[in-house]
């Protein structure tokens, strides 16, 4: 394990409390009023497209920005104004941001130096920091002779030796190549349980705030759009936004109406679309939206009338299919309905496929489908374009 | 690059052809001026070689009738030195004052490059009536030979510092930063070995481009001159091998000070690399 820290004052809880926090560039708001606790321990996700202000609060966090308005806290302490190693962060930057100039073992041992600890101790301690993560036989190199995935973890190295109660990840991962991200991934969720401080992950990919977060923060705008386990996030998204970004999901819009416990939403088209629970905030006569997943959607041949389908039912033509292995991502061209995709698993698409231009019937089950907490605006289109998810 | 056939195509031939008109126009003279510093002391301006040795090389430092040849070299090489350094520090500091936009960053910016475009003779008069005739200060080569040298290795400096820190990673000083360096250590221990390289590239212009310096020098060093005035002097009056000689002398100072900012930049790196 890790040697006890010998920075004053900054050991103790990790737990990230953000209060109202606004940062403004010049007149650009990057994030507005953001509320949010981040628990001890735990791995967040700040997933969100460019532009959306997880990079800046993360920078926020680290002391690379300060906060226009609002508090910031790391274990209970004010630490808006201090500097990064009295906070107790560590900052992996996106490009790594190594020395060049400095072999592996002096990049790892720099925090010691600036300390003022001795050269023997300190090069002991960076070589004990990179036997971790099993770079030790690389110590003497220069960093441009090093792999992305080696001068990833001399970065992760050089950020644990401070060691820190948090620690901050800038797109950790982008730099790396499909196989090797996969693999870092599963190592920076390994070494967080192993660490047990919290760790804070800043991504554009939705995969891979699924894959490691405990906490999945989802950004638009400066704002938080929901914050919750990766589950919740993924399967009840709050906002027609999340349900779109995170993928996997279909956003129904139409005029609502209540219906016993239960709400209906009907499109000037004639679609039909039910719910059986509701949200206190739908009223009949005005537009709002629910989400059905992909992976919950049936088809069967055939054309027909938004009339005679009943609820929770559409018509429509195939315009395209793709194989994912376990299943096919069935994307459905439906009046009134943008980019509906229906994942069909692969023993029922080898039972009856489909081709592009085949008239099918999607259909679904009403407890499938998902209340969403407002109407679909049109300012929410898909970022991604229906994406692969 | 062949064609399909395994042949070169005739453009390689062309741009082969000019490349070696290139080298000969380039280092012919160089070599021809050399080899000729060597002549004999019945040999004349032009080949052949009679009896090579270092007859005018003697003659060089030797004799008064070929001008003051040790005496100029005493004022050019210090002359050098200093815009070196003073070039160095005046260019990084500039440098690193504009990684930050500020008010007037490009009007100063131009105000800078402007004298690249100013004819170095008209500067260089310019600079005499400015130190003599308004301010009444004395013309000599350490006062206004140095402001005109300095009129022209600055701006080579700070474009040279551009380039260098234009590649400079914005994240390696918050990095050093959020590894709890101060603001010093982070320049001691990170910036300056980073653009050390650079630095060494900014001196050795500012040492060559003043060595070398005739236009602005002609009017600024005051009664007694830097080297190349001096050959240029000996130009009209001296007709011996010792004109090459002198040149030969020249290019190997030259040559001496780029091997050592060279070797020095060699012996850092390879320092670094071993501490480990």
């Amino acid at each position: 394990m890790l040697k006890p820290s010998e920075s004053p004052g900054v050991t103790g809880s990790g737990e990230i409390r953000l209060t109202g926090v606004t940062k403004r560039f010049g007149e650009t708001v990057a994030v507005r009023a953001i509320d949010l606790t981040i628990p001890h321990g735990s791995y967040c996700c700040l997933v969100g497209p460019s532009g959306c202000g997880k990079t800046t609060i993360l920078r926020m966090i680290a002391g690379h920005e300060q906060p226009t308005e609002g508090d910031i806290r790391i274990g209970g302490d004010p630490v808006v104004g201090l500097p990064p190693v009295r906070r107790g962060t560590a900052m992996m930057f996106q490009n790594y941001a190594l020395f060049p100039h400095l072999n592996v073992r002096d990049n790892v041992a720099f925090y010691l130096k600036m300390r003022g600890v001795a050269k023997a101790e300190r090069r002991a301690r960076a070589d004990e920091m990179l036997a971790r993560v099993q770079l030790d036989h690389l110590a003497d190199r220069m960093p441009a002779q090093l792999s992305g995935g080696q001068q990833q973890r001399v970065a992760l190295a050089r950020a644990l030796i401070t060691n820190p109660r948090v620690l901050l990840l800038d797109e950790p991962l982008s730099a790396l190549d499909e196989f090797l991200r996969l693999r870092m991934r599963g190592e920076l969720k390994g070494l967080q349980n192993e660490l047990g401080i919290t760790f804070v992950h800043v991504t554009h990919t939705q995969p891979e705030a699924i894959a490691l977060a405990d906490m999945v923060v989802v950004m638009d705008h400066g704002r938080i759009e929901q914050a919750g386990p990766a589950e919740e996030i993924f399967a009840r998204p709050r906002t027609p936004y999340v349900a779109r970004f995170m993928g996997g999901q279909n956003v129904l819009a139409g005029i609502a109406a209540r219906e016993g416990g239960g709400l209906s939403l009907t499109t000037p088209e004639g679609w039909v679309f039910h719910a059986p629970a509701t949200h206190p905030e739908a009223r009949d006569g005005q537009p709002w939206a629910m989400a059905i997943r992909r992976d919950r959607i049936a088809l069967s041949r055939g054309a027909g009338e938004p009339g005679a389908l009943g609820p929770n039912a559409v018509a429509g033509t195939v315009t395209a299919t793709e194989y994912q292995g376990t299943f096919v991502k069935v994307s459905l061209e439906v009046p009134g309905l943008a980019g509906f995709v229906a994942n069909i698993p692969d023993h029922a698409w080898f039972a009856e496929r489909f081709r592009p231009g085949d008239a099918v019937t999607a259909r679904w089950q009403g407890q499938d489908v998902h209340v969403l907490d407002r109407a679909d605006s049109a300012g929410d289109a898909d970022p991604y374009g229906g994406g692969e998810h | 690059m062949l064609t399909p056939a395994g042949r070169r195509p005739w453009t390689f031939y062309v741009l082969a052809g000019l490349f070696t008109l290139f080298v000969i126009f380039l280092y012919g003279p160089m070599i021809s001026i050399f080899i000729l510093s060597f002549q004999g002391p019945t040999g004349g301006l032009v080949f052949p070689l009679r009896d090579p040795g270092f007859t005018w090389f003697h003659a060089l430092f030797g004799q008064a009738r070929t001008g003051d040849v040790g005496g100029a070299f005493s004022r050019s090489l210090p002359l050098a030195l200093v815009v070196m350094v003073l070039t160095v520090l005046i260019s990084v500091s500039a440098g690193f004052a504009f990684r930050r936009r500020f008010r007037g960053a490009s009007a100063i910016f131009f105000t800078a490059i402007t004298s690249l475009i100013v004819p170095g003779l008209v500067l260089s008069i310019g600079i005499l009536v400015t130190f003599r005739e308004v301010f009444g200060l004395p013309v000599r080569w350490y006062s206004s030979g140095l402001a005109a040298h300095l009129t022209w290795t600055l701006p080579f400096g700070l474009l040279i510092m551009f380039a260098v820190l234009g590649r400079l990673n914005p994240s390696w000083e918050e990095a050093a930063h959020d590894l709890g360096a101060s603001r010093w250590q982070t320049v001691s221990q990170v910036l300056v070995p980073i653009v050390f390289p650079g630095m060494i590239a900014v001196a050795l212009f500012g040492f060559t481009l003043s060595y070398d310096e005739f236009p602005r020098s002609w009017l600024t060093v005051g009664s007694k001159n830097t080297l190349p005035i001096e050959i240029w002097t000996m130009t009209t009056n001296v007709t011996s091998p010792a004109l090459y000689a002198l040149g030969t002398v020249t290019t190997a100072v030259s040559f001496v000070v780029i091997a050592i900012a060279l070797g020095s930049i060699w012996v850092i790196q390879r320092r670094r690399s071993r501490r480990g």
